[in-house]
């Protein structure tokens, strides 16, 4: 794959008129106010039918599995496909155009977006029992309702498992749930919260809980719903950038919980919990990089347009060198950037998965060349880049977290090198 | 009830167009896309199908190098098919030679009723909607704001400049629709992924029962002699108000005869 098809540039014509009459009109609104994103984002799934598509797709995929378990075949497969209903397979490219267009305005409509579908839709989709998918999942999809992934915390971040406080009780049938998570995208609003903590089964010997053993404990997730005793969600947090994506803080305290809300109703998950996280860390880092493209493409489009327009020492600015460079690379950057986009289109729909390095790769690549693109697009612009009027500055604030969220560009380096010192 | 829509598909108005040196009409080499003056059109005829609780949507379109780009996107709005006229003998048509092949084309789908826009967006004649009708015999509404069809007949609200008139004819009749007249739809997700299996039957002129000599240059009796470049804007006079600016903008109005 080298272009988009005939379907995708009418797609994505269709998405940016979208775009252009939906959401620009109300960026003022979403980035410099508090204006929540999701009834625009409902609106546009309302407008290209990609809520009835994903109830279509999730009831598929029910199928599959249903038909799977009853020939007695194993739905670890059908379950890593349907990540793709979600994310991939077939529809890769139908779900990476949206974020690629709704990048050029709003990048954290896109953050919401991608928490609550790709990220808690999935991680109940992909080992929740049927009747936590029936329950849950559909309605995340057709985002009927929101979702928050919820695993930072504010002494955890990219040690994400090894320094996790949160915890689950036993208590009878039940469970108690404590801990206070941060950063979580969605949580001010969030209707559905996947809550990731740590079991635990107390002291080995009476005594006191070693760091090592609170390490070591199984990792469990849990389904909450908003308005449940014991969980507070925060208002907004203030931050850099990527305002249209609320961002909050959760508290809860002793939330009793049954064991229908624990994510495949049982506490023996494959790789003590860690390897759900994982499969969603690689679909997570791809759906960065279509972002990096939405960025790069918008900076780069501007900035040509303004080198052309722009007049200094009675020439357009566009004729300077210095600014020349400044454009060359960012059309390189857009190239590469768009080649590895269309690569992993081509390898999920020829059903050939990104492995976690090649996902860390990917982002770390696209987040960086977002990043310097943005903050050479403000360069180009001068003065005017620094005024919001101008839209680069907002780009580059939201493209900063890019190398942060869904793992920094260290902790993408580590998986990168790790895999290649193990072959 | 079926609809005919008369769409056109055309340079994109986003790129710089170019005229021919020979016959100064536009060069249409590149992708066409959908004129958006058509998808007025197009919406118009999907709800009024939609409200007839059957029929459908048939597209008829002449372009160059069997283009069919601008059709599958009112395809993908949710049109059922399309009949593309491409023949190179078409090459310099003019509007009336133009209204010929398409009421030929549409006379095939037999509809009950035919839509397009008041006019293109990159010839701006808007006079082969009102041929169209000519040539089939149909009566013909122009210019119409709302529409509505019953009981064999349509009724239409006629923009005018000082309101609308209410105009009834009965079908099978032509009506051209404002870009007031409905809020065309995205195509969704779907719609566009089944646009590409839908069926576009292509004709050349002969198939028509037209001659190659009656369409084209060879048939046009229009014929564009020279295009100039606009005149330049003259550029503003700015009355600096040192207290008397009124009284100089008074004088300007009176001396342009506006007051």
């Amino acid at each position: 794959m080298y272009a988009w098809s005939e379907e995708h540039e009418m797609m994505r014509s269709a998405v940016r008129q979208f775009v252009e009459k939906e959401v620009a009109p109300h960026q003022e609104a979403l980035e410099h106010g508090d204006m929540p994103p999701y009834d625009i984002l409902r609106k546009m799934f309302a407008t290209f039918g990609l809520d009835t598509a994903a109830r279509e797709s999730f009831e598929r995929r029910m199928e599959r599995e249903a038909n799977a378990s009853t020939s007695g075949g194993s739905d670890s497969e059908s379950s890593h496909a349907s990540g793709s209903d979600s994310g991939g397979g077939r529809d890769a490219a139908m779900s990476l155009i949206p974020t690629i267009e709704l990048c050029r305005y709003c990048p954290g409509m896109v953050t919401a977006l991608g928490v609550s579908v790709g990220l808690t839709a999935a991680a109940i989709a992909s080992k929740g029992t049927p009747a936590q998918k029936r329950r849950w999942v559909p309605d995340l999809l057709s985002l009927k309702t929101i979702g928050s992934w919820a695993i930072t915390e504010p002494g955890s971040g990219s040690d994400a498992f090894g320094s996790m406080r949160s915890t689950a009780r036993r208590d009878g049938d039940e469970y108690l749930l404590n801990g206070s998570k941060t950063f979580i995208t969605n949580g001010p609003f969030a209707d559905t919260i996947v809550f990731i903590c740590k079991l635990d089964e107390g002291a080995s010997a009476g005594g006191v809980s070693s760091d090592q053993e609170r390490k070591d404990r199984k990792v469990l997730s849990f389904v909450l719903d908003r308005g449940m005793p014991g969980l507070e969600q925060s208002p907004p947090l203030r931050k850099m950038g990527m305002h249209s994506s609320p961002t909050g803080q959760l508290f809860l305290t002793d939330v009793r919980v049954g064991r229908d809300r624990l994510i495949g109703e049982t506490e023996e998950v494959s790789g003590g919990g860690r390897d759900g996280a994982k499969v969603t860390f690689a679909q997570e880092r791809a759906g960065v990089a279509a972002m990096a493209l939405g960025i790069i493409e918008q900076c780069l489009e501007l900035s040509v347009a303004y080198a052309k327009d722009r007049e200094q020492f009675g020439q357009p600015i566009g004729q300077f060198q210095l600014i020349q460079e400044k454009l060359a690379r960012m059309e390189v950057a857009r190239l590469n950037t768009q080649n590895l986009v269309y690569r992993y289109i081509e390898m999920t729909e020829a059903g050939r998965p990104l492995t976690l390095a090649e996902a860390s790769a990917m982002k770390l690549y696209t987040a960086r060349a977002a990043s310097e693109v943005a903050m050479e697009a403000v360069q180009l612009f001068g003065g005017n880049g620094y005024m919001a009027e101008f839209r680069v500055e907002q780009l580059a604030r939201d493209a900063k977290v890019l190398q942060i969220y869904a793992g920094t560009d260290e902790i993408q380096i580590t998986h990168i090198a790790k895999d290649l010192l193990r072959r | 009830m079926n609809v005919v829509v008369c769409v056109k598909q055309i340079p994109d108005p986003a790129n710089p167009g170019k005229l021919t040196s020979e016959t100064h009409t536009i060069v249409r080499d590149g992708k066409l896309i959908l004129d958006d003056s058509d998808a007025y059109g197009v919406e118009m005829a999907l709800q009024l199908v939609d409200a007839a609780g059957g029929g459908e949507v048939t597209l008829v379109s002449m372009a160059p190098h069997s283009e069919t780009s601008g059709l599958r996107t009112a395809l993908a709005m949710g049109a059922a098919k399309a009949i593309l006229v491409s023949d190179d003998a078409l090459a310099g048509s003019d509007a009336l030679s133009t209204a010929k092949v398409l009421a030929a084309a549409i006379k095939r789908a037999e509809p009950d009723l035919v839509i397009a826009a008041t006019e293109s967006t990159d010839g701006y004649t808007g006079t082969t909607p009102v041929q169209v009708a000519e040539v089939l015999g149909w009566p013909s509404i122009s210019f119409a704001k709302k529409v509505a069809v019953a009981d064999g007949t349509v009724k239409v609200d006629r923009q005018t400049e000082t309101g609308y008139d209410s105009v009834e004819v009965s079908l099978p009749a032509l009506v051209t629709v404002t870009a007031g007249v409905v809020e065309p739809r995205y195509p969704s997700f779907k719609g566009i992924m089944a646009a590409k299996g839908k069926p576009v039957e292509e004709l050349k002129v002969t198939d028509l029962g037209l001659e190659p000599g009656q369409v084209g240059a060879a048939g046009a009796r229009q014929e564009v002699v020279s295009v100039e470049p606009a005149e330049a804007r003259k550029a503003g006079e700015i009355v600096v108000d040192e207290g008397d600016g009124y009284e100089k903008i008074v004088a300007f109005l009176e001396q342009i005869k506006v007051i």
